[in-house]
């Protein structure tokens, strides 16, 4: 049985918008996600986020980024449940200043 | 013999131009560590109850620390204190570089200053001796000036710590800039120092305290510079604070148009990533720093030509805040806030306040002598910005920050003075920061986003920063105590997240400087005394409980756009997490300090007698 999958996009923040060159990036994901299949994803879409802000062995992120589902929920690398057109945010995990 | 500290600090008087020398005794270097810490303490000591803070009586007072001198990342830093003439409470403020680490080689761990001076005077500390110089040629220079002119005098080595115009003229908001723009500014030092007609220190040590075990100490200081070049300070070292713009805009965190939204439709025009391909030059450090978080940016335009650094809370201040989405005028507007010596959250909050105040109609274009004081327009900023300085026209009501402004003015505008205990918010909507709401109520120097740093469990999947809870309490109680002991031993807040175990790699780090026992959980119960101590103080000037609140905006009207459309807070659930907030303190239900506690923290030999009535309840 194939898993059902779905289109979200990811907002870049940071060093990681100026890496990419871009502002956002279209991956295709599982329902059920794990942050490293989003890690995966992420990298083939952007592959200059590699070491910028996902880990080179692809396993998720790097410690100093975070992400965020719609604005409202952190998420952590567990498991995300995603709806087509959800956006994540991609920002840095060092708050304040 | 001593190590880490020179266990004295200096205590000059401008009115009878004279000197003397405090011994610290070892046991309150032990309890109170340094910066803010040990600063408390000598306030409480040095400021009597109920003194008005522009008067000759309240102490200016810059204290280093056990850290400064040793070379350890971001080390060089020194807190300044007094009574904030914006908030009539304690007011604290750090700031870093070399006079940090020149103070203490000049044979200071504080230096005290009272008094007025009869004439403007250039304080000058040369290894200890202190000179009281004619300071009349330097009035009415910018920051910058200042510090080139004293330089010129009196030698490129000494450091100076200055005010700009707007300390001369008692902009309760003014700041003391040193070692080429760093800034002590929130609470107003600078207006103290300039109703003391002090317009500069310059100083010069050629001392150095030693360290006990400095082979250790190397080798961790080497172990903690890698860490700080690690993921941990990964934003800093890049694109600064100021990547907070983009991202709280996002998630509905940036306040807006004085805080009538928190997301900015012009956001992009001051955000980091923006500045950072247009306007950056270079990144800065202070004095014994491996991060850099500082950058410069010069303007892009056609415009006068302006150079600076900037950080989230000008950006946010000078921009979002007051409407204007155009980078090249939030450079100027916080590079003649630096060089006028002022607070750019406070300048950019009480312009704000204006702003709003026009736009209803309570402040007219007579009131502003013809600025067209609508949000959104740089010009304008930047004129009302020098107004304030040299307390000119409207200027003059500005100069006396919103909650006073508010009161002149009227008409219900305190309801939008965006202001705790007087203190203007920074840039961290409390209605979609739950926590943070908390941490801005309680705090005891007013809107601050640095004593407690209660926004880290709002942008972590720890805590739904949409919702309350009574947990918030204990939260912003932990990390108004980890702030405590960072600003008091002084480690940069940036190096924070470089530590797995900020208490126990601390008390080692202070070991190997000092030689003396110091534990983790020592150094976690020197934050929670600290504070109590703050709080004592604010109790000491008038504090109450209804201090402990947030502007009526805030309870009156929901967010209106963004992914936090229709958030809102009731005073209710404040109220719930700051009884919450208590409870974990250990106070009282309305907020007040019982002995026992005072007893517990042993602070009963600090807090003078006729304060409060200290005897211990057994089991309290």
């Amino acid at each position: 049985m194939v898993a059902r999958t779905v289109r979200v996009s990811v907002e870049l923040f940071g060093t990681a918008r100026l890496a990419c060159g871009r502002r956002l990036v279209e991956v295709e994901l599982p329902v059920n996600s794990s942050g490293a299949m989003l890690t995966v994803a992420l990298a083939n879409a952007c592959p200059q986020l590699v070491g910028v802000a996902l880990r080179e062995d692809l396993g998720g992120l790097l410690e100093s980024y975070t992400l965020n589902l719609n604005g409202v929920e952190f998420v952590g690398s567990g498991e995300m449940v995603l709806d087509d057109g959800d956006l994540l945010l991609l920002f840095s995990s060092q708050a304040g200043g | 013999m001593l190590y880490g500290y020179n266990g004295r600090a200096l205590v000059v008087n401008l009115t009878r131009r004279t000197s003397r020398w405090q011994k610290l005794d070892d046991d309150v270097l032990r309890r109170f560590i340094g910066g803010t810490g040990l600063g408390a303490y000598l306030l409480y000591e040095h400021c009597p109850p109920g003194v008005e803070p522009l008067s000759p009586d309240n102490p200016l007072i810059f204290v280093t620390s056990p850290l400064v001198g040793s070379r350890l990342t971001t080390s060089s830093k020194f807190a300044v204190l007094t009574k904030s003439p914006l908030t009539g409470f304690i007011g604290d403020s750090l700031s870093s570089s070399f006079m940090a680490t020149e103070l203490k080689k000049a044979g200071c761990d504080a230096l005290i200053i009272t008094g007025r001076s009869e004439r403007p005077c250039l304080l000058s500390i040369d290894d200890g001796e202190v000179e009281f110089l004619d300071g009349s040629a330097l009035m009415g220079l910018s920051t910058s000036e200042t510090e080139r002119a004293v330089k010129q005098r009196l030698g490129h080595r000494r450091r100076v710590a200055c005010i700009g115009p707007a300390g001369e003229n008692l902009v309760r908001f003014a700041s003391i800039t040193n070692d080429g723009g760093r800034q002590a500014a929130r609470t107003g030092p600078g207006a103290v120092m300039g109703s003391k007609n002090l317009k500069a220190i310059a100083v010069k040590g050629t001392q150095s305290v030693p360290v006990y075990d400095n082979d250790a100490l190397n080798e961790m200081g080497t172990d903690l510079t890698r860490r700080s070049l690690g993921p941990a300070t990964e934003k800093y070292r890049t694109l600064g604070t100021m990547a907070n713009v983009s991202v709280f805009n996002s998630l509905g965190t940036l306040p807006t148009r004085n805080f009538q939204q928190s997301t900015f439709d012009g956001a992009d025009g001051v955000s980091a990533e923006r500045f950072h391909e247009t306007n950056f030059v270079k990144n800065a450090h202070c004095a014994n720093c491996t991060i850099g978080c500082e950058k410069i940016l010069v303007t892009s335009d056609n415009g006068k030509k302006s150079k600076g650094r900037m950080e989230y809370e000008s950006a946010f201040a000078l921009g979002p805040l007051v409407g204007v989405a155009d980078g090249n005028a939030v450079i100027r507007a916080s590079t003649l806030c630096d060089e006028l010596g002022m607070d750019t959250i406070s300048v950019g909050a009480t312009i704000a306040w204006a702003m709003e105040c026009f736009e209803r109609g309570m402040l007219t274009l007579e009131d502003t002598g013809g600025i067209d004081l609508r949000f959104g327009s740089g010009e304008e900023l930047v004129e009302c910005i020098r107004l304030i300085a040299a307390r000119e026209g409207v200027g003059d009501l500005l100069a006396e920050g919103s909650l006073r402004a508010s009161w002149i003015v009227g008409q219900g505008s305190e309801d939008w003075a965006m202001q705790v205990k007087g203190l203007e918010m920074p840039g961290y909507e409390p209605r979609s920061l739950k926590t943070m709401a908390l941490g801005l109520a309680v705090s005891t120097r007013g809107a601050c986003h640095n004593r407690s740093s209660a926004y880290e469990a709002d942008f972590s999947a720890r805590v739904n920063r949409l919702e309350v809870d009574e947990e918030r309490g204990r939260i912003t109680a932990e990390g108004e105590d980890f702030s405590a002991v960072l600003d008091s031993l002084i480690w940069c807040k940036f190096l924070r997240k470089a530590f797995d175990d900020l208490y126990g790699e601390s008390a080692e780090i202070y070991r190997r400087i000092t030689g003396w026992d110091m534990t983790a959980s020592e150094l976690r119960l020197a934050g929670e005394r600290i504070n109590n101590l703050k709080k004592a103080f604010n109790v000491r000037e008038g504090w109450a409980r209804e201090h402990d609140t947030l502007p009526q905006r805030v309870f009156d009207e929901t967010l209106p756009t963004g992914v936090v459309a229709g958030v809102g807070l009731s005073r209710e659930d404040l109220d719930m997490m700051v009884d919450g907030y208590y409870r974990a303190r250990g106070w009282s239900e309305d907020g007040t300090i019982p002995d026992g506690k005072m007893w517990a923290l042993g602070l009963v030999d600090v807090v003078q007698s006729e304060k409060i009535d200290f005897m211990p309840v057994l089991g309290d």
